[in-house]
């Protein structure tokens, strides 16, 4: 399958080279994306969208170049890799220094995704289903719940890169994802609350007893429901226990995005010159990897066909590794970890995460929440600002005033800040609770281009949180 | 290559027939793209931020931001199908990012797999019929379509040093240039087959500048159908733009009164807004305040907005929209009263009128087969005044001037017209005169109440890609710093 596609990347590298090209490398796919929406039972959007074209990039003197196709005959992915070289050369003039490649093992190999129940076996009908029993099961929960939105969506397919010192691989991707969001309705007040689920498996990730639509949406209502009792958060400073979600986030966009190394490399990040330094208690390790063993996206090669490996950002505290392309690994004197990521075909890869979460630790998740006398039990998040300094501000979807142990009530507009730094320095307990989870739905953006990620994390209590500050 | 086009949708659209479609409509698509980003980087001579990094980090970083800076260049080409099958009312959305037969077909073949699963639509009625199409298009420019990436390269790092070259105390400039030759068609099972090629060149340059312990940034950009050979004047009013804003202060208190909206801050604003309110799909929705307003007054008699299709240089200018029907004029406002709302087919069919050619399907940085279509501006334009920025700020006593891009334009509410922003270049004005810039500001208002407190609209007429505006003056807007 798919033979043509890696048969003109062969060439297509070959042709760079007669063109004077000192390196040539491919990304060639063929993927496909769908999407079900329905609103209160109704579909809303079913969309299938599929991608399939070849990327190069080649190097010469000083510098490189990419160009791509998605017409795919020699004519044009040959006129692609002419324009590559011709970018190169004229970007070679305006760069002073010399742009190389960390050296690595060239590697052949192709590995298959095989699960049961993949999206491309199961029928249309299905998953429309699994949105309409979402749809079904929340709308019951309560009158007050005014409207109920389930997504459910997919991303399968073949990447294949090749390059001119040999390296040839390819692996075949795959995410799915289920989301329902109730909002919820008393007078003037209205509320939101979600559920989801999602990351490399078949359908029968939603067959888990966790993660039903049935499930997913009975949580989502009484979320909602409960939020509309909720009072908003105090504003000041408390201690804390966060849950996997809001641990993921946190570890992806506060702290992974400063440990990547083409920040570091031009000094834009504050853990530029860290190594080794402990910004951490001894109990906090930060992890990004490309095939984390309990759940999130799997990546097996990066865009420049390194293997991804598992970097421990974070070790016990201390700063031991970036996260690296093969051009930072060569600037900076260390390893290539896997990290050169493109959204697609027509873009050249970059520094990016793939699976990014605090280790497990030790403690019981009940201990945690048990042994915080005074705070704040904040869950899950959909977003904030982070600054390149580490500086963010997260909100929290919902959380629990939690006095000696107890939750007491349901709190609404938990809102996080603080700097990442400082943080790590607080974290007094990490559970045994790690999860890991991805979505098909968005996923993180950087310099113009997508990327699908995992992020997760145990339970974790953190002294000393400043809450609200939201504006 | 229209031909291709042709025959390939044509193919297309008798495969979905054959598969048991009522109706198919394949949208086709070839799209040569080339961007330039050009990090100029730190001139390095002025920077304390390399002195600052130690040992090893410094001989890294230092040749990586110098002078010369690190270009990001890409160039090539995408092409692809969108189709849409309707059985039954229900409408069955797959695209494909090829033009390969086999290819194509699969991706009609699900396009009706999948309108077979949805239910019908009740407001569904048809796709749109085939009308006399426009004979003009837009503009398109050989010299666009013939740029290399390389001529790209040079303008891109001209404008770095250009930037750099205004004022010692800009530290860093990065310049992004990107120029589109594209050609598209539609074909439907009604009888359209309509095509259309267009070109399209863009630069921006984004300076920052460091002085005294005060850091300051600004840009500039310009968006047109032809080509700019020389862009380095762009550059020059980037650095122009960010050292005016050294000796920042705070305002002596909270604002309320009048603010000047240079016209791309405006822009953002009206494009994010006033887009949102006048869809006919959002008023059907219950989504817009301008929801039965049609022939009454929303706007100051000084205000009117039209929508146009066909004007050669704008950059939404087509022969058709994107589902096929003739791009065309339609006056929205008219000396402050509500004419019409826009439409394309769907929502235009649901309320058994035309559609006003405003179907589009182009959201960056998804290739536009990727998509489906919804009601967007082709060139919104808002009628200029007769006087310049300068005569509007002369006549502002106490007030702000708001400039450049505003953080927050997008998080709107543009169901209300609510906003709530930060300037990043604003400035005080008194007496008729810019007194002093001003720290971050925040601003506030509402779109549609500005529209009914316009004091007075510029001659200074920008486009802004959908959009076309001056400045304008409102006679009450919230500002604290």
């Amino acid at each position: 399958m798919n033979s043509h596609i890696e048969d003109l990347m062969g060439k297509t590298i070959k042709h760079a080279l007669t063109n004077g090209a000192d390196f040539a490398e491919a990304k060639g796919e063929d993927t496909t994306t769908r999407n079900i929406e329905a609103v209160n039972k109704e579909t809303r959007t079913v969309s299938q969208v599929r991608n399939i074209g070849i990327g190069i990039r080649a190097f010469c003197g000083k510098a490189n170049g990419f160009s791509f196709s998605n017409m795919l005959n020699e004519e044009n992915v040959f006129h692609a890799a002419e324009t590559a070289v011709k970018i190169a050369n004229a970007s070679s003039k305006k760069t002073l220094m010399k742009m190389k490649l960390a050296e690595v093992k060239a590697v052949q190999e192709k590995r298959s995704t095989n699960v049961a129940k993949h999206p491309k076996d199961v029928s249309l009908d299905e998953k429309k289903d699994l949105c309409f029993r979402q749809c079904q099961t929340a709308m019951e929960a309560g009158k007050q719940i005014a409207n109920v939105r389930s997504l459910f969506g997919e991303y399968y397919g073949t990447i294949f890169y090749a390059n001119s010192e040999g390296t040839s691989v390819a692996y075949e991707p795959l995410l799915v994802g289920l989301t329902v969001s109730c909002v919820a309705k008393k007078g003037e007040l209205i509320v939101d609350a979600r559920d989801a689920h999602g990351g490399t498996a078949g359908l029968t990730a939603f067959e888990e007893e966790k993660h039903t639509p049935e499930k997913m949406a009975e949580n989502a209502a009484k979320w909602a429901l409960e939020k509309l009792k909720a009072k908003p958060a105090p504003a000041g400073k408390f201690d804390a226990v966060i849950d996997q979600s809001l641990a993921g986030v946190l570890a992806h966009e506060s702290f992974g995005h400063l440990s990547e190394a083409d920040f570091v490399v031009v000094g834009g990040s504050p853990l530029t010159g860290r190594i080794g330094q402990k910004l951490g208690t001894d109990i906090v390790s930060i992890v990004d990897e490309g095939l984390p063993q309990n759940g999130g996206y799997s990546v097996h090669f990066d865009d420049e066909g390194v293997p991804c490996s598992r970097v421990e950002i974070l070790k016990n505290g201390v700063l031991t590794h970036f996260l690296q392309n093969r051009l930072t690994a060569r600037v900076l004197k260390m390893e290539p970890t896997g990290n050169a990521r493109s959204q697609d075909y027509s873009f050249e890869p970059i520094v990016r995460m793939r699976n990014t979460y605090f280790a497990s630790g030790d403690r019981k998740p009940e201990e945690a929440l048990s042994e915080l006398k005074q705070g704040i039990y904040a869950i899950d998040t959909a977003g904030g600002q982070v600054q390149e300094t580490g500086t963010f501000l997260f909100k929290a979807i919902r959380g629990y005033w939690v006095e000696n142990g107890e939750k007491k009530y349901p709190l609404r507009d938990v809102a996080l800040t603080g700097n990442i730094l400082e943080l790590l320095k607080n974290v007094e307990a990490v559970c045994n609770d790690l999860e890991l989870h991805s979505t098909p739905f968005g996923g993180c953006g950087k310099i113009e281009q997508r990327a699908f990620v995992g992020t997760g994390g145990p339970h974790m209590r953190i002294k000393n949180v400043q809450f609200g500050g939201a504006r | 290559m229209e031909e291709q086009l042709k025959s390939v949708g044509n193919k297309a659209m008798n495969h979905a027939q054959k598969l048991g479609a009522l109706e198919a409509e394949i949208f086709l698509y070839i799209e040569n793209h080339t961007s330039v980003k050009f990090v100029g980087g730190i001139f390095a001579s002025r920077s304390k931020a390399i002195k600052g990094l130690k040992g090893t980090f410094a001989r890294i970083a230092e040749p990586w931001i110098k002078k010369k800076g690190i270009p990001i260049v890409s160039s090539g080409t995408k092409a692809g199908v969108g189709v849409r099958a309707v059985i039954n009312k229900a409408i069955g959305f797959s695209s494909v990012s090829s033009l390969e037969e086999t290819k194509v077909l699969e991706a009609v073949e699900e396009a009706v797999k999948i309108a077979k699963i949805r239910p019908p639509d009740p407001n569904w009625i048809s796709l749109p019929d085939p009308k006399t199409p426009n004979e003009k298009g837009g503009i398109f420019d050989n010299k666009i379509a013939d740029l290399s990436a390389d001529r790209i390269l040079e303008m891109s790092a001209n404008c770095c040093t250009a930037a750099g070259d205004y004022d010692k105390r800009i530290m860093q400039a990065m310049s992004m240039i990107t120029a589109d030759s594209l050609t598209w068609g539609i074909v439907n099972t009604k009888g359209i087959e309509v095509f259309d090629k267009g070109t399209a060149f863009s630069a921006y340059v984004g300076t920052k500048a460091k002085s005294k312990g005060e850091e300051v940034s600004s840009g500039d950009f310009l968006i047109s159908r032809t080509l700019t050979e020389n862009v380095t004047p762009i550059a020059v009013s980037a650095s122009k733009r960010t050292v005016e804003c050294f000796g920042k202060r705070t305002l002596p208190e909270k604002h309320v009164g009048p603010v000047v909206f240079e016209n791309e801050s405006w822009a953002q604003l009206f494009a994010v807004i006033f887009t949102a309110g006048i869809s006919g799909y959002n008023v059907q929705e219950n989504r817009s305040v301008l929801k039965d307003k049609l022939s009454q007054k929303v706007a100051e008699e000084k205000v009117s907005i039209l929508d146009d299709g066909t004007l050669p240089e704008g950059i939404g200018t087509a022969k058709m929209d994107d589902e096929g029907v003739p791009r065309q004029k339609t006056p929205i406002i008219e000396k402050g009263v509500l004419t019409s709302f826009l439409y394309d087919n769907y929502s235009a069919r649901r309320e058994s009128r035309e559609s006003t050619g405003n179907s589009s399907r182009r959201r960056d940085p998804v290739a536009a087969y990727s998509n489906q279509p919804m009601i967007r501006p082709s060139n919104m334009i808002l009628e200029p005044g007769a006087r310049s920025l300068e005569a509007l700020i002369g006549e502002v006593k106490n007030g702000v001037l708001v400039k450049g891009s505003l953080i927050g334009a997008g998080h709107s509410n543009v169901v209300t017209g609510d906003f709530s922003v930060t300037a990043d270049n604003a400035f005080k004005i008194e007496n008729g005169a810019v007194a002093y810039p001003l720290k971050a500001c925040s601003v506030a208002g509402n779109l549609y109440q500005a529209l009914n407190s316009i004091v007075a609209i510029g001659n200074d007429s920008r486009t802004f890609g959908s959009v076309i505006n001056p400045s304008v003056a409102i006679e009450k807007i919230v500002a604290s710093t």
